[in-house]
């Protein structure tokens, strides 16, 4: 990342910004399922963005809903065993 | 109902230009738009479409709120409350003929229909049903006969008469204060577009301001956003702009401009904006030659462009921690290029902020992964631990050695159905497995996510870390089974590599399993 940030000022400004945030803006499109099984060309930057936002907030929901299921799981669960053990690692 | 009311918009445009003209047109059909958005409203508290409830007059009383008198007083909305069912009845007494231009004219005003290079905006796209619902709150018990007459005077007096109209709206928004932001936001942006309004934009503008001031309270604000920033209206941009993303703080900036009656800027980041466009589309519209309108509007769509996207990197930063380089997008780009070219730094900064974006998204993905797959395995257990402990190992292992930024990293997604021992594939990953001896079970929940902020665990961490450096994930995801090896049978120490893997059968295999993959 700083490589890149070096070598993008020797380059100067607009070329740094649209192609790296382009290149990156489509990394993260290929990261968000949603927009990967799209799979229109043009799909635009807001647009990617906007569903990263959304990705992000359903997998904050789910780590949360994770996290009590295990809370509970973990509860029912004698507490040394490795399962326990386990859980507990998941739920830091 | 949409196509009822697209009808209604076209034939209500008509009207709006008129406004000006017609005073009484014009309260005529606020209070009329009062009336059916009233009943639209009822049909649907929440979003969508308003006019769907067009002929739900009777469930009008739930959300009461427009409760529009002909002639308009600036009542108390406790009055306007108790006078719901006065107004219900009255309203009832109206042809729905005058309720569809009710509906157009504040469809018109509330609605920002991407304009024609003209000022005027002469063909408002069809209603954004959605848009409607911030504007006519669910919420509440705003008075809207004040307000209307507000509008009144905005569309009346598009010639900087329109101080009265903050006047009144504040006066208006001063009872509708303890009432929903949006509403208040609503007011408060009109009047700011009162008070900046000059001789152009007027009614447009009110309408845009209105209209993304409502997008700042509304959930699908993203979708208003689009409609408003496709305007050519600066300020339906910026407010956007500003508004989507911090909704609070822009209602507040709000409150404030409402208390202000003429031509107050103190609405910040929006009015500097809108301003801007405003003085420079005034100094090209006198010259107004198709080139420079051409540009401008190129500029503007840019910009709009830029706004759209700045939006959204700000609601992304907020959701990736530590995401504290970032500067502020949105101000950044609405610059021209020759600024920009001085904010180099913040153009490094975003890059690095969509960076973190891509490795944050992939750890929330494996961490929800891993933890799904924790439920999932208690349950079986018992029946074949052997088989699963291998599995949860790599599974905690790779949490705890991922290092992801504040969630514990999930394994990944191809480990689960990979638990098949085999002891001689572990060898080639031997070296990799450079951790020190691991203590007891209980101690060893090293939080994944202090990967960077050592515990206990730290000597096992920083393994991790120096194994890192060659593959970010394969040796974090080959590490971490050595860990949970340690927390499995705590007796067994680890000792490096392929040592390890020799006392379970089944882990070195787990291990090799998720290397492998990785590989």
């Amino acid at each position: 990342m700083s490589s890149r940030r070096s070598r993008m000022r020797q380059a100067g400004v607009s070329r740094i910004s649209e192609d790296q945030i382009a290149d990156l803006v489509s990394k993260l499109q290929q990261l968000i399922p949603e927009i990967r099984n799209r799979r229109s060309d043009r799909v635009s930057a807001s647009e990617v963005l906007q569903e990263t936002c959304n990705y992000i907030k359903n997998l904050h929901r789910e780590v949360d809903d994770l996290s009590d299921r295990l809370s509970q799981l973990l509860e029912s669960i004698d507490s040394d065993s490795a399962q326990a053990a386990i859980i507990r690692s998941l739920l830091m | 109902m949409e196509e009822d009311y697209s009808v209604l918009t076209s034939s209500g445009l008509g009207r709006i230009r008129k406004s000006a003209v017609g005073d009484e047109e014009i309260m005529e059909l606020l209070w009329q738009n009062g009336q059916v958005v009233f009943h639209s409203q009822n049909q649907r508290p929440g979003k969508n479409t308003q006019f769907e409830g067009c002929g739900d007059r009777e469930a009008a009383e739930q959300s009461t709120i427009r409760e529009i008198r002909p002639n308009g007083g600036g009542e108390t909305a406790s009055q306007h409350l108790s006078m719901q069912e006065d107004e219900i009845a009255s309203w009832l007494q109206y042809p729905i003929d005058e309720s569809s231009f009710e509906s157009d004219l504040y469809a018109d005003l509330l609605y920002s229909a991407p304009p024609p290079p003209a000022p005027m905006a002469a063909a408002r796209p069809p209603p954004m049903p959605s848009s409607r619902p911030p504007v006519a709150p669910s919420q509440v018990k705003l008075e809207l006969p004040p307000r209307l007459h507000s509008f009144a005077h905005f569309s009346r007096f598009p010639r900087g008469k329109i101080h009265s109209g903050p006047s009144s709206l504040s006066k208006a928004t001063t009872m509708v204060d303890s009432n929903e932001t949006s509403m208040v936001a609503l007011e408060s942006s009109v009047s700011k577009a009162a008070a900046e309004n000059t001789a152009q934009v007027s009614g447009e503008n009110v309408g845009q301001g209105i209209v993304s001031v409502t997008a700042t309270g509304n959930e699908t604000a993203p979708t208003y956003e689009m409609t408003l920033t496709s305007s050519s209206d600066g300020l339906g941009a910026s407010d956007s702009g500003s508004a989507d993303q911090h909704p609070p703080p822009a209602t507040a900036e709000d409150r404030k401009c409402v208390g202000r009656e003429t031509d107050d800027t103190g609405c910040q980041s929006e009015d500097f904006e809108f301003e801007s466009l405003n003085a420079k589309r005034q100094a090209q519209g006198s010259t107004s030659t198709k080139r420079s309108r051409t540009a401008e509007v190129h500029n503007q769509s840019e910009r709009r462009r830029r706004d759209r996207i700045n939006e959204k990197m700000k609601a992304l930063q907020e959701l990736i921690p530590r995401c504290n380089k970032v500067v502020e997008f949105m101000y950044m780009f609405s610059l021209s290029w020759l600024e920009r070219i001085q904010l180099l730094n913040i153009k490094s900064d975003k890059a690095s902020m969509l960076d973190e974006a891509i490795e944050y998204v992939k750890s929330l993905q494996l961490q929800v992964q891993m933890m799904s797959m924790g439920c999932g395995m208690v349950p079986v257990m018992y029946p074949s631990i052997q088989q699963f402990i291998p599995a949860m190992g790599m599974w905690m292992g790779m949490g705890m050695g991922m290092g992801m930024p504040n969630r514990p990293v999930v394994p990944h997604p191809s480990l689960p159905g990979s638990a098949v021992p085999n002891p001689s594939r572990a060898a080639h990953i031997g070296p990799r497995f450079s951790i020190p001896t691991f203590s007891m079970p209980p101690v060893p929940a090293p939080d994944p996510t202090r990967f960077q902020a050592p515990n206990q665990s730290d000597a096992m961490l920083n393994s991790l870390a120096v194994q890192n450096s060659n593959q970010p994930q394969i040796p974090n995801f080959v590490h971490p089974y050595q860990q949970y090896l340690g927390l499995c049978q705590p007796r067994i120490p680890l000792p490096q590599n392929q040592t390890v893997m020799q006392p379970a059968a089944n882990k070195p295999s787990s291990i090799k399993d998720i290397g492998n993959p990785e590989n």
